[in-house]
């Protein structure tokens, strides 16, 4: 596991029209971590990437993305008109210069990785804080300082496939368990109204989404990478399942709902559902029973009560562990299953592009991270997945590494699969066999062309 | 050199290529130095600042040891030269003033002569260029820009001379490149210069600054990297201009020859494709006839942009980067057409501190070969013309001239002049192969003159980016699909050894063996068996035709 902390080199957020004259540069700076840098060392290398956006403005109408030098990659994401946010790595402009800083190939993160985390700082801030322009001059630092320092601070990285191909992990069901998911979400939104977008979380596998993909991303991301795993640490400490445990419990807010205070305590999200046209604010209220979550949205303009959560507490408790205990046995049922199948120690990855479906071999777990998968191919996998262009709508590229590392990288109207195969002696034909063999041992029912 | 096992290409069988056969087109001893541009920038790529400095300093004057050698010191010479470029710079200097200064980076970009240079940015001379390339010195004077007028850039320059100050002063680091969506800007520190591509093509960064390196050799080539440096340290406000009038020409035509070329991309030299005998007489008329001069140190003989043979003295070899700028050279001067000329030229990778001699002439008026003697004696033209006069009748006499024209029209008889069609497999639409230890390269598509003067009417209009709808592919355009995959055989953090991209457009393989590289683009979705049998038939052909299309030896006087 990569340690992001000792990786970025320095992180900021500045706005130039903030302090628009001589003098005033510091009050450009909305955050800058870390936060004990010299005011001057500040001011430099914000003015440095002023500079640099200002240049490269005179030549392309895109905004800027990176800058590189000898030792260090600054990496630009303005996602509102004049807020730059910058994150400056350790990525040497060569592998001879590693050495010069002390690093070794494998401790290199993947420039895609660190963009990637950019925008999800930034599409976390929006959806719990809203954009930066709702924020006014005085607030705009206060409330930077309290997001972004907790996020920094608590981010890792495992340099794995899925920090390159970000997706969602879907929890494959038959149709009954299916269907039964389906009903108690129905019969959620028919007795209580208000409560809307409902989504279903098994383990870490979505099984039902009830907002726009791109929400639904961020949110599956805070869900798995930041609460869930705080409630399995709190759950594990408690020692035996409780019996409110097993009836289930609001896990957001943190503290539950057990008097009408605790409504104060209502996390708000800022959302587009489908019906909107722009984005709104809601309440965001997650209920989980054993290993089932499913969270809600209602409109902040609803008057909530007490009582009504109460109701709903009743409601989804009994309801969600049944179901939860059915999913439960499916899985084990599946996990039978498909340890009885030939295990190819070969590794493939499937991302879809429309509903973000992603799928790994073996499933993705972040306690086990994969050794198996080394930069240099994590970086070649990142190469194919972000050059869209040059697949087109079909097509397949089969790349040969000097360690004879095989990457097979097929792609088929959004859909993608890639396959890792070390093999010495192979041939190009080959390896597409085996790419083919693997495709519809997995894939099954999932076309790609060319075969 | 032999191919060993692990590199054969993935076929069924391995026996095309048994471990004492060469690769095609390899031979035992190459008239070119094989040393891979990219590794080459690889080293230089990967110094830091404190290293960058000494780098430039630190080289022996090649020259000098042949003329050691020779047993005449020509000391004279090389002073006589250094007082007169002094004296030119005191007679020019006294007009100059100083005028850039480190100041701050973000005064500057508020400078009122920002707006004046942000508005000549957006004019139509300068506005949807695909490759912009600006030289300034490293005091932010411009030398020279790609289009536009230098003058009207001094604002621009600044900025770019302040960027590369603050990376290197206050961070202590090297300022390499710029990215958007469509756009790079690659930055290059060389000496006392700087040099800057902005580009909005799908080259790689590390060709881009190959191509900047590039440019900073043609200007080596005509001043000396000797007298280029003493200049700055002199004057580091110097206006270079003064001494480059004319080899802006020269620096407009190599940018357009860079990118329409493959040898730049390979590093490699393509030679003219000759009977093995017509080349042959070539080398021996030359051998013949230059033996007795003494001085002589390399004898080049090629014909649009395409070597036909290279003599040199023992020991020495040439690097590609040296005879690309001698291509250059030769392409971009008429006047060489029209009478012989005796011409000082540096080569820079051969000896960037001092100037060859070099007797530049066309072989006669009915054949566009153009014979190069380069000498370290500065009087010898006259020797030199008179063996140029008595080649050239021995090349008449050998019939070696009808040879060359023959090949340069492409005549319909010859295997190379369209060998797709020779080689018979209709799935292979285009094809480059570059012999790695002769550095020697070979595509589908000969040059012939016609095409090289339509690259330079082509360009007339003005290097804008331009939506085109394509019908067919030009073979520029194949070498330009290439380029990416160029770009990742040789990544530095993730090379690659083969790649094989299939779709709707077409079916692209790139091959790196110890010996050799190829690409191929094939039909759209091409099987895999089908085309790996495509590139065995290939091969064998490109080994059969080996001593027309490649020089297998490396004569010497």
């Amino acid at each position: 596991m990569i340690d992001v902390k000792t990786k970025i080199n320095s992180f900021f957020i500045f706005n130039s029209s903030f302090g628009p004259r001589e003098g005033d540069e510091l009050k450009r700076i909305l955050f800058y971590h870390p936060s004990q840098t010299s005011p001057d060392a500040q001011k430099m290398q914000v003015g440095l990437c002023e500079a640099v956006v200002k240049f490269m403005s005179t030549f392309s109408s895109e905004p800027c993305e990176a800058l590189q030098t000898q030792t260090k990659r600054y990496i630009f994401y303005q996602p509102e008109k004049g807020y730059w946010m910058v994150l400056v790595v350790r990525i040497p402009y060569t592998t001879k210069a590693l050495a010069a800083i002390g690093e070794t190939q494998g401790d290199v993160i993947d420039p895609s990785i660190m963009h990637d985390l950019l925008l999800s700082a930034y599409k976390m801030f929006k959806m719990f804080r809203g954009p930066f322009k709702n924020f006014s001059t005085d607030d705009v630092y206060t409330v930077c300082e309290h997001f972004f320092n907790p996020f920094i601070v608590s981010k890792s990285l495992t340099n794995d496939i899925s920090d390159v191909i970000q997706g969602i992990n879907y929890l494959p069901l038959d149709k009954n368990s299916f269907f039964k998911v389906l009903c108690f979400i129905d019969l959620l939104e028919v007795n209580y109204p208000h409560f809307k977008c409902i989504s279903f979380i098994y383990n870490e596998q979505l099984i039902w989404n009830g907002l726009s993909t791109n929400d639904m991303l961020t949110l599956y991301q805070y869900l798995v990478q930041t609460l869930l795993p705080k409630q399995v640490e709190k759950e594990i400490q408690g020692g035996a399942v409780t019996a409110a445990q097993r009836h289930g419990r609001f896990i957001q807010p943190a503290e539950g709902i057990k008097s009408s205070e605790d409504l104060e305590k209502l996390v708000q999200v800022h959302l587009m559902r489908e019906d909107d046209t722009e984005i709104k604010q809601y309440y965001l209220i997650i209920y989980r029973t054993m290993s089932a979550t499913v969270s809600f949205t209602v409109d902040v303009d609803v008057e909530l009560e007490f009582e009504m959560f109460r109701s709903l507490d009743a409601f989804i408790g009994p309801q969600l562990s049944a179901i939860a205990s059915t999913i439960s046995e499916q899985c084990t049922l599946h996990a039978l299953q498909t340890a009885q199948l030939a295990v190819s120690e070969h590794k493939f990855v499937y991302f879809n592009r429309l509903n973000l479906a992603f799928k790994t071999s073996p499933p993705i777990n972040k306690l086990h991270p994969s050794t198996s998968i080394t930069p240099e191919v994590l970086t070649i996998i990142s190469g194919i997945h972000s050059d869209t262009k040059s697949l087109g709508n079909y097509g397949e590229i089969i790349i040969k590494t000097p360690d004879e590392y095989w990457i097979t990288g097929k792609s088929s109207n959004e859909r993608e699969f890639y396959v890792i195969i070390q093999e010495k002696n192979a041939n190009l034909k080959e390896i597409a066999d085996e790419v083919r063999r693997i495709c519809e041992a997995q894939m099954k029912g999932i076309f790609f062309y060319p075969m | 050199m032999a191919s060993s096992s692990k590199d054969s290409f993935p076929t069924t069988s391995n026996q095309e290529n048994p471990p004492d056969e060469l690769e095609p087109g390899a031979c035992y001893e190459s008239i070119l130095n094989p040393t891979d541009s990219f590794e080459e920038f690889a080293s230089e790529m990967s110094s830091s600042l404190q290293e960058r400095n000494i780098l430039l300093n630190t080289k022996s004057s090649t020259i000098h040891e042949i003329q050691s050698e020779i047993g005449e010191s020509l000391k004279e010479n090389t002073q006589i030269k250094s007082t007169k470029s002094t004296d030119d710079l005191q007679g020019k200097e006294e007009s100059m003033t100083a005028s850039t200064s480190n100041s701050n980076l973000i005064d500057q970009s508020e400078d009122d002569t920002d707006n004046e240079k942000d508005d000549y940015l957006q004019s139509p001379e300068l506005v949807n260029k695909e490759k912009h390339v600006f030289i300034l010195s490293s005091a932010g004077k411009p030398i020279y820009s790609r289009y536009g007028n230098e003058d009207k850039l001094a604002g621009l320059c600044g900025v770019i001379q302040a960027l590369v100050s603050v990376v290197e002063e206050q961070n202590q680091d090297i300022l390499r490149s710029i990215t958007t969506k469509d756009c790079k800007a690659v930055f290059l520190v060389k000496g006392p210069l700087i040099l800057v591509a902005v580009s909005k093509s799908n080259e790689s960064e590390t060709q881009l600054v190959l191509q900047l390196t590039y440019a900073f050799n043609q200007i080596v080539s005509v001043l000396t990297l000797t007298q280029l440096n003493r200049i700055f340290e002199q004057r580091r406000n110097y206006d270079l201009r003064r001494l480059l009038s004319g080899a802006e020409r020269l620096i407009d035509h190599l940018l357009i020859f860079m990118e329409k070329d493959p040898a730049f991309l390979l590093g490699a030299v393509r030679c003219l494709p000759l009977p093995e005998k017509a080349r042959e007489n070539i080398t021996s008329a030359i051998q013949s006839t230059c033996s007795k001069i003494r001085d002589l140190v390399f004898a080049i003989m090629l014909a649009g942009n395409q070597l036909i043979t290279l003599v040199r003295m023992k020991k020495y070899t040439l690097h590609p980067s040296d005879i690309h700028l001698l291509f250059n050279l030769v392409r971009s001067s008429e006047s060489f057409k029209t009478a012989e000329s005796w011409t000082p030229i540096c080569l820079p990778k051969f000896d960037s501190t001092g100037f060859l001699h070099g007797h530049v002439s066309y072989i006669s008026e009915d054949c566009q070969a153009c014979l190069l003697l380069l000498t370290v004696q500065r009087d010898a033209f006259f020797p030199l013309s008179q063996a140029k006069h008595t080649i050239a009748e021995k090349l008449r006499r050998s019939n070696c001239l009808v040879a060359i024209n023959d090949a340069l029209n492409r005549n319909e008889e010859l295997p190379t002049t369209n060998p797709l069609k020779h080689i018979g497999i209709p799935e292979i639409r285009h094809f480059m192969y570059k012999c790695k230890s002769t550095a020697q390269l070979f595509t589908s598509d000969p040059i012939s003159l016609d095409k090289l003067q339509d690259y330079r009417i082509r360009h007339k209009e003005g290097g804008d980016i331009c939506e085109k709808k394509v019908e067919k592919l030009s073979d520029i355009d194949y070498v330009r699909n290439y380029r990416q995959f160029c770009a990742q055989i040789h990544c530095m953090s993730t090379p690659a050894k083969l790649i094989f991209r299939s779709n709707s457009h077409d079916t692209i393989l790139a091959w790196i063996t110890h010996g050799f590289e190829l690409y191929v683009t094939f039909d759209p979705l091409m099987e895999k068996d089908q085309a790996i049998r495509a590139v065995d038939r290939l091969l064998k052909w490109i080994k059969r035709e080996e001593q027309r299309i490649f020089i297998m030896h490396a004569p010497t006087f």
